[in-house]
């Protein structure tokens, strides 16, 4: 059974991709999301198989919310649009299924039969990726408070510690846990504002204040806040070198 | 990028002003050419007759041009209210006309006051010849130079107001054919369009003759739209028509996020209105207020004539007017039109409210003639 997430901000556009899907033998519509912050706590939640992302919505657009998935184990996402020149400018070059609204019942077979036949190929990735690339996703992070989510501005986060598959995100008021690759996540954040300074963490550059020189080439990183973390020797040339040293 | 280009457009109405009071430069000019010949000719004349005294022309010509261009500044500063009627030559030159018997006798009085004087002071007397020769012939001599010179004003105030209205009218052309396009763009806007063409396929599965109301409401705008062609001003009766069109179709798509209120006089749905003026406005209210928004938003609409002036709102909750002075082309092109058709007569206001943002035009009223 192939469970799908129906992401829309229109009733009637819901309606119509529910009804089809539905139809389906094969196919379990989980939840219909009425916007892209929902959209993104089923998914958290639900773990679909598939999504149809409207790209258009209010909050976080269809783009926003893959932008902030882990590549490696989002759904399958298929993006709906009316018209957006650009994004699908993009798909077309990333192999990426898409949806052009109106669309007839044809086409979304056509849409379902390749998502079936579908092997493990790189489809998702480069999904995210795209996304990625065509927002901001670098300026925000989407991550859980309590039973909902919520976005948060990447400048605020001090530092990133990885710890088995989750990352901790600390941030000058609170800490968050988020279920994602510390290796993902600063692929999501961009390598401007955040450096890696050993196996399983990385700091938001900005909020380095010191380096203190240890043994074997290590050093000590001192944050604004006083928080002290190693730096290994692997990371060093490439922090130094980043911050004009 | 908005804001340089509205500077630019601001600068461009300053210098239109200003042509106003450059020919008076050339204007001036040439008044002084004019008399710089008038004192040579008289100099060289004086000198044949075997004068000895320069300072003799020198005078007759001074007291002349002093006069002269006292009454030559006034009729540039003081008589601007005759300006109005530089379209009807015969009406502005009687306005002028009528001042010339008092120029006469100012003038007379004046010139040959000081020349008296100034002969008496130095010792000398001023010989002329008898009053009611001067009178008749400074007369004659003023009635000619006069003619010459308010000839002359009148065709650079005629050509410069010609340059005033040609600008004014090339901006009009241009700000219309501006809003043609950008109307037509955001009608066509193939997101909009795709969008409401998705609703009706999605609603003929379910309600046909919902679907068949919100094709014939598409057709009807798209209609409207090709149709609007050349006309300018409209009435604010099918002004809001239009936007009722709108407001249907998207209403449909977004049924329970958002409730329209429509509170517009009867009185003023006679008024007169540039055509589709208000429509950015209410796309705006959809865009920023309706799509962005995961709360119901509230659209009210009011149209009231107050007094001599028109006043239409468009109010949504759920938006917060962009911070900075960037602004989209849709209220920009409102804004140029309001500027080019009334001046400072048309406003276009946008107000961030405590849940929203409200957008009032105002502009004169004036009864709409089909």
């Amino acid at each position: 059974m192939m469970r799908v997430l129906v992401a829309d901000d229109e009733a009637p556009a819901r309606g119509k991709l529910q009804r089809w899907l539905s139809e389906q033998g094969d196919i379990e519509v989980v939840a219909e999301s009425e916007d892209g912050l929902s959209a993104a706590e089923a998914i958290e939640r639900l773990k679909p198989d598939v999504v149809f992302l409207d790209i258009q919505m209010p909050g976080l657009s269809g783009l926003e919310v893959a932008a902030q998935l882990e590549q490696e184990t989002a759904p399958l996402i298929v993006f709906v649009t009316a018209f957006d020149e650009h994004a699908i400018k993009a798909f077309e070059l990333n192999a990426i299924d898409y949806l052009l609204k109106p669309y007839d019942k044809d086409r979304l077979l056509k849409t379902l039969s390749r998502i079936r036949a579908r092997p493990a190929d790189g489809s998702t990735r480069a999904a995210v990726a795209t996304a990625r690339a065509q927002t901001q996703s670098r300026d925000r992070l989407l991550v859980p408070v309590g039973e909902t989510l919520q976005l948060i501005d990447s400048a605020t986060i001090e530092w990133l510690e990885a710890s088995d598959n989750y990352v901790h995100v600390h941030t000058s008021s609170r800490n968050y846990i988020l279920r994602r690759t510390l290796q993902d996540l600063l692929e999501q954040l961009g390598d401007q504002q955040f450096a890696r300074i050993h196996k399983s963490a990385a700091v938001n550059i900005a909020s380095v204040k010191a380096f203190t020189p240890l043994f074997k080439g290590d050093y000590e990183v001192q944050l604004r806040t006083g928080k002290m973390l190693r730096l290994s020797r692997r990371y060093k040339d490439q922090l130094f070198g980043r911050m004009g040293r | 990028m908005a804001v340089a280009q509205l500077d630019l457009a601001a600068e461009k109405q300053a210098r239109a002003r200003r042509w106003v009071r450059r020919p008076d430069f050339v204007l001036y000019a040439l008044w002084a050419m004019f008399w710089l010949l008038m004192l040579t000719v008289a100099i060289q004349d004086y000198l044949r007759n075997g004068g000895k005294q320069l300072w003799q022309p020198a005078l007759w010509e001074g007291t002349s041009l002093a006069v002269a261009t006292i009454w030559v500044v006034l009729q540039r500063r003081v008589t601007r209210q005759y300006a109005i009627y530089i379209d009807r030559p015969l009406l502005w030159i009687g306005h002028h006309v009528k001042w010339l018997p008092l120029i006469v006798v100012t003038f007379v009085a004046t010139v040959y006051g000081i020349r008296h004087g100034v002969y008496a002071l130095v010792g000398q007397t001023y010989r002329h010849e008898s009053w009611s020769y001067v009178l008749f012939y400074e007369s004659l001599k003023l009635v000619m130079f006069f003619g010459l010179w308010l000839g002359l004003i009148f065709g650079f105030d005629a050509y410069a107001k010609a340059q005033e209205q040609r600008q004014h009218l090339l901006a009009l052309q241009k700000s219309l054919a501006e809003a043609q396009l950008a109307h037509l763009k955001a009608q066509l806007r193939p997101h909009f369009f795709f969008n409401a063409l998705n609703t009706i396929s999605a609603l003929m599965h379910v309600d046909v003759p919902r679907a068949d109301r919100l094709l014939s409401r598409l057709a009807d705008l798209l209609r409207a739209t090709l149709q609007w062609g050349d006309k300018e001003i409209t009435s604010l009766r099918e002004e809001i028509r239009m936007l009722e069109l709108y407001a249907q179709i998207m209403q449909e798509r977004f049924a329970d996020r958002v409730t329209l209120a429509w509170n517009v006089d009867n009185a003023a749905l006679a008024g007169s209105i540039p055509a589709l003026l208000l429509q950015p406005l209410l796309e705006n209210a959809f865009k920023h207020g309706v799509e962005r928004s995961r709360d119901a938003v509230r659209i009210e609409i009011e149209g009231h004539r107050e007094g001599d002036r028109l006043r239409i709102v468009v109010r949504n909750t759920g938006s917060t007017l962009a911070r900075g002075p960037t602004e989209g082309v849709g209220l920009r092109n409102c804004r140029e039109r309001l500027t080019v058709l009334y001046g400072d007569d048309g406003k276009l206001q946008l107000t961030q409210l405590p849940d929203g943002v409200e957008a009032a035009v105002t502009l004169p009223w004036q009864e709409h003639r089909a």
